[in-house]
């Protein structure tokens, strides 16, 4: 997965952002981290408006069953090399949506998640250290 | 040689894209630029909230209404708490109805913050964006200083609520009012001021009068078109029926009500005006004395347990009117619970709103109602025919290029 | 659209009560006071008979167009129980009524039918009520599925409490396989 990462894949990372169902919590602190007083587009972190471009997938939500194909198919839809972070406790475990009956299940049974976030909703400051973490990652995967 | 007929073009618009941060479907049936019809698709988000409650306690189900949406996380456990009290008849102190209501005003003003800053990335301006939600990291400050979290507060229980504000608190509530103040007159320069926000917004959706109340609209949406519809003025919960308030409809500043986007806006900055006057009255007027009826939570779901009964509970909440049913028969979780979101209601304006319009007016007509879909559960349109996939990217990417046109 | 200005509980019941005497099972007035001054809010519960339910609906209309906020409904075992909260006064500070209709309706045959021709904004709770609780509702103009996904099983209604109901798909996350 990480052969071919050159050296500007370091100074920045392109993110996008899918939301599978979820409440909107997580989805908003994802946006409050891109605003001035968190400013995390200083560190190169960028949110693009289409899978093709993007480095990171960010996943909230837990995942409905109308939503599985599609987050799916987004995920094939990302170049290589590529990490899945998965945002708040729906994704991780359920939450309290656990017994629902449209559910189809935590997230990574859909596809391979890299690095889980906790909280509901998890803080800003947590977000960004998510995708730090993601970043060394894959450096070490590329060594 | 052959008569070509020229047939409409059907454009599903899928659940993901990059606008509105919720997966919503629509599918349009458009000819050229004009949108002929619109069809409405539900239920995307649907995650049985209303199914698991039947395995749990009042207390329990407190905490599953918060996580039913993250942005209007309040109003849940407000119109559920109201629906438990009058089927339960238990009263509540005078002091917690005061404090609830400072606690809903101030949700108030973040979510349409919020919005503000959400439509005018619609429309192109970035620059508001970053503006109106930096005047938000305030009253998130200040939320996390009352509650305890940004977001999902947990600050309501049933017969009261969980934390006081007290009289060291009190100066810095009034410090992040003053701020409000004085920021008031920069946001309604550059919403209401602005050549190009008034050439879009001006004439675009329109929603009559006569629309807004044979399909039942609520919230800003409705009282934009002249309906006078607010559960606040309507009805004595909380502590509303002691306070001094109206019904805020666009006329009372620019004195003619039209029912478009510009309207909305208006309405909205008028109600962010509204809430800072009503916390002011709280603050003045609020007696000493308890904070909750019964501060053993293992008393409270005793007393539930025993009760029977059926009760309905209504609250404003920044997108409209949320209702709740409970029915209580003497068991520890409630026969039926029944919840209805806001924006379940304003989705069949949608239709009359969008026809006409040009495709580069859908987000912001769709933004201007302030959808919330996990209350309520995705739109989709979806037609055979012609189809092909139009991204959020692409009618984001049209909504700027119609700005950019506009402004030269 | 109001024909007549002041509509006090008392005023509403005896207009119903007057036109359908016996169909009118039952009427309650409930009232809740809040706040320091004490003031109340007024809910009115009434049973009415599922012959006349269109009547009942349309003599509503013409005494004053309501605001219908939702439609909810209960599983009482042999019955089915649909409950209408309607809004009245609206537009007047501190007089807001709360009216909810309830009609009982048999499981052998859930039928009832539209008022979407005289309220258009009540499609979408139809809808709802006709996936959850499998009630046929007669003369709707749009059947289509609301929030269930297409691919649900036909027979299976999540809110009833019998074999229809949803005991087996009940599933949980958390579970450790052995």
């Amino acid at each position: 997965m990480a052969k071919g990462l050159t050296k500007a894949f370091k100074k920045a990372l392109w993110v996008y952002h899918c939301n599978s169902g979820s409440c909107n919590g997580c989805d908003i602190e994802i946006i409050a981290a891109l605003c001035p007083r968190y400013d995390v587009e200083r560190f190169g972190i960028k949110l693009v408006g289409s899978p093709r471009h993007a480095d990171v997938l960010l996943v909230t939500g837990p995942v409905t069953r109308q939503m599985e194909d599609k987050v799916k198919r987004v995920f094939e839809q990302m170049p290589d090399p590529k990490a899945v972070i998965c945002v708040g406790n729906c994704g991780n475990t359920g939450d309290v949506f656990y017994e629902s009956y449209n559910l189809v299940g935590p997230i990574n049974q859909i596809l391979p998640v890299d690095v889980h976030v906790v909280g509901c909703p998890p803080r800003p400051e947590a977000i960004i250290y998510a995708v730090a973490k993601a970043w060394t990652k894959l450096e070490t995967l590329e060594g | 040689m052959s008569q070509t007929t020229k047939t409409t073009y059907h454009i599903p618009i899928g659940p993901i894209h990059p606008a509105l941060k919720e997966p919503v479907y629509f599918e349009f049936e458009i000819d050229g630029e004009r949108i002929v019809d619109v069809d409405v698709k539900l239920g995307h988000v649907h995650r049985a909230v209303e199914w698991a409650s039947r395995k749990r306690n009042p207390i329990q189900i407190m905490y599953l209404a918060e996580r039913i949406c993250g942005i209007c996380s309040y109003c849940h456990p407000a119109a559920f708490t109201l629906a438990v009290e009058k089927a339960a008849d238990i009263q509540v102190p005078e002091r917690a109805e005061y404090l609830r209501v400072i606690q809903a005003e101030v949700e108030r003003i973040t979510s349409h913050a919020l919005w503000a800053g959400v439509a005018a990335h619609e429309i192109g301006f970035d620059t508001v964006l970053f503006l109106t939600w930096e005047m938000r990291e305030k009253l998130m400050d200040l939320t996390e200083f009352l509650c305890g979290n940004r977001v999902t507060k947990g600050i309501l229980t049933i017969g009261g609520i969980r934390r006081d504000i007290t009289s060291d608190m009190v100066p810095k509530v009034t410090g992040v009012l003053d701020y409000l103040k004085d920021n008031f007159e920069r946001l309604r320069k550059i919403f209401l001021d602005d050549k190009t926000i008034k050439m879009r917004a001006q004439g675009a959706g329109i929603l009559t009068n006569d629309n807004a109340l044979k399909l039942c609209a609520v919230g800003p949406t409705t009282r934009a078109s002249g309906v006078k519809k607010d559960v606040r003025v309507g009805q004595s919960y909380f502590a509303y029926g002691d306070l001094n308030i109206d019904y805020v409809t666009p006329d009372t500043l620019t004195g003619e009500v039209n029912g478009d986007v510009y309207d909305r806006i208006i309405q909205r900055l008028l109600e962010i005006k509204q809430s800072i006057d009503l916390i002011e009255q709280c603050l003045d007027k609020m007696p000493k004395g308890d904070i909750t009826y019964e501060p053993k939570i293992a008393k409270v779901l005793n007393q539930l347990k025993k009760a029977e009964g059926e009760g309905v509970g209504r609250h404003e909440a920044p997108r409209g009117e949320v209702i709740h049913y409970v029915k209580l028969d003497g068991n520890e979780a409630p026969f039926t619970w029944k919840v209805r979101a806001p924006t379940y209601n304003n989705i069949l304006p949608w239709i009359p709103m969008l026809k006409g319009e040009q495709i580069a007016d859908i987000p912001i007509v769709a933004a201007s109602t302030d959808p919330c879909m996990s209350c309520t559960n995705r739109v989709g349109i979806v037609k055979d025919g012609n189809k092909y996939e139009l991204t959020k990217e692409e009618l984001h990417r049209l909504s700027v290029e119609k700005t950019r046109r506009l402004m030269r | 659209m109001t024909k007549e200005n002041n509509l006090t509980p008392d005023v509403i019941i005896k207009s119903f009560k007057d036109k359908f005497k016996t169909k009118i099972i039952d009427a309650q007035i409930k009232k809740k006071p809040a706040g320091s001054e004490k003031k109340e809010a007024i809910d009115i519960w009434m049973k009415v008979d599922k012959s006349v339910f269109k009547n009942v609906i349309k003599h509503l209309c013409d005494l004053q167009y309501p605001h219908l906020p939702v439609a909810s409904g209960n599983d009482l075992g042999k019955n089915i129980e649909l409950i209408y909260h309607f809004t009245l006064n609206f537009d007047k500070r501190l007089e807001e009524i709360n009216l909810n209709i309830s009609v009982e309706l048999p499981k052998s045959k859930p039928e009832i039918e539209t008022i979407c021709d005289l309220i258009p904004g009540a499609l979408i709770t139809e809808r709802e009520k006709q996936e959850f609780l499998g009630v046929k509702i007669k003369g709707i103009p749009d059947d289509r599925r609301v929030f269930l996904p297409d691919d649900f099983p036909k027979d299976v209604y999540p809110w009833r409490r019998d074999e229809k109901g949803l005991e087996k798909l009940y599933k949980n996350l958390h579970e450790v396989k052995k």
